[in-house]
């Protein structure tokens, strides 16, 4: 494959993430993606302003407690709190996507690797849910991953170099989903180490010859 | 097309003149008497916004909250409102989204989530003119088609967007099918010529 053709995330994701429906560990994979995709960027705006008609021509209801005058009073203190925190300066380099690098607290050293077989190393990102495991993934380059299964849905988000399998080749960018019933083996490329954000929402289940020994590595820990 | 073509008379320009984008910068530079009349205008939508929320987290209280807060974040952020790149009422549904998501997971997390809603989005840097102008046209546009789409269609959208639900969740409310509502939405979008890349695809993703 030679085409520029990304992988995006499905019309409804989209929708979803613009509608502010989508649970964090998806809304995290997506705008890792729409670091890379203008495309998507492009879409979302204009699904933003979808929303923004949608809630400018509601009915609309108008009794409610707070008044105007209760809002200018909590703005004070507001004022207050905004000036201490001050706007921190948000022109540091992106090291793989904002949201990523949010996540690591813009500190590579955060990470902890853990190597789960001789070629592939995951690191664990705290999110405060536990409906999906998110992690980053460290295929070397030429690495070959163990063939598997998942038992719930899998995004993955190449942050850094490629990876293939037996269906495509991922670039930086792309967003994959997996679901139970599609075994597949990622084999990292050979110009150099490539690096996936992933989400997985139940335990691998391995099917290659090592299976009995990765699914205890493997086994998902939500953070 | 060409940018630089001198003769030709100037493009028009994407800034948003219209009342409340005149309002919200006016918000911006501390003013609050369009703060007021702004209050006016967005609190009552507002308060429909989240009261059709009836999600997890979901409190009795829970739209007064919003109110406040959506309109405490308006008064601070308004000074990086730019008319030029986004209309009033655009702005502000995103400030009301991600505080209805944030305020809903607080209440239904007993973790600490370590990202606001709006640290998913970033800046973009689609700003050059003419890019602008094409989203104020299509926005333009997209406000136009809306206002034809079948009812059909459109109740999915409110769903999803004002009630905040998922296309699941919409399916079973509705008890239509989740494929007819995932083909109502793609139809509604291509109306209003919403282009999502991944229709753009054929099924590329799953061969
Ligand atoms: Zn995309």
């Amino acid at each position: 494959m030679t085409s520029k053709k990304g992988f995006c995330p499905e019309t409804e994701m989209l929708v979803e993430f613009s509608a502010g429906v989508l649970g964090p560990a998806e809304s995290i994979c997506v705008s890792a993606h729409l670091h890379f995709c203008s495309k998507c960027r492009e879409a979302l705006l204009q699904l933003d302003q979808l929303g923004a008609k949608l809630l400018g021509e509601g009915e609309g209801e108008p009794s409610g407690k707070t008044s105007f005058e209760e809002v200018l009073s909590k703005i004070e203190f507001a004022d207050e709190d905004v000036k201490m925190q001050s706007e921190p300066s948000d022109e540091k380099q992106v090291v793989f996507a904002p949201v990523v690098d949010r996540l690591m607290k813009h500190n590579l050293k955060s990470l902890k690797w853990k190597k789960l077989s001789s070629s592939v190393e995951m690191a664990q990102l705290e999110t405060g849910q536990n409906v999906f495991e998110v992690s980053l993934h460290k295929i070397c380059a030429g690495g070959k991953a163990p063939v598997h299964d998942h038992q719930g849905l899998e995004y993955t988000v190449v942050l850094k170099g490629s990876f293939s399998d037996e269906r495509s080749v991922y670039r930086e960018g792309d967003f994959i989903l997996r679901e139970p019933g599609q075994p597949h083996q990622p084999i990292g490329a050979q110009n150099g180490e490539c690096i996936c954000l992933s989400a997985q929402s139940a335990p691998i289940k391995l099917t290659g010859p090592f299976g009995f020994l990765m699914n205890k590595w493997l086994q998902i820990h939500p953070s | 097309m060409s940018a630089n073509g001198s003769g030709a008379p100037k493009a028009r320009s994407s800034k948003r003149t219209d009342k409340l984008s005149l309002l919200l910068t006016a918000v911006g530079n501390q003013d609050k008497a369009a703060f007021e009349e702004l209050f006016k205008h967005f609190s009552p939508l507002i308060r429909s916004f989240s009261q059709a929320n009836q999600h997890e987290g979901s409190y009795p209280g829970l739209h007064e909250d919003l109110v406040q807060e959506v309109m405490i974040k308006i008064w601070q952020k308004a000074g990086k409102f730019d008319p030029e790149k986004a209309s009033a009422t655009t702005w502000i549904y995103t400030v009301a989204r991600n505080c209805r998501i944030d305020m809903l997971r607080r209440k239904s997390n007993t973790q600490h989530l370590p990202l606001e809603n709006e640290d998913y989005w970033q800046e973009t840097d689609e700003n050059t003119p003419s890019s602008l102008l094409q989203q104020k046209r299509s926005e333009d546009k997209l406000h136009a088609a809306m206002d034809r789409l079948p009812h059909e269609q459109k109740e999915i959208l409110r769903k999803v967007y004002i009630e905040g639900k998922s296309h699941s969740e919409t399916s079973q409310e509705l008890g239509v099918p989740l494929g007819t509502v995932k083909s109502r939405v793609r139809l509604a979008l291509h109306k209003m010529q919403i282009f999502v890349p991944f229709d753009q695809q054929d099924g590329l993703i799953y061969d």
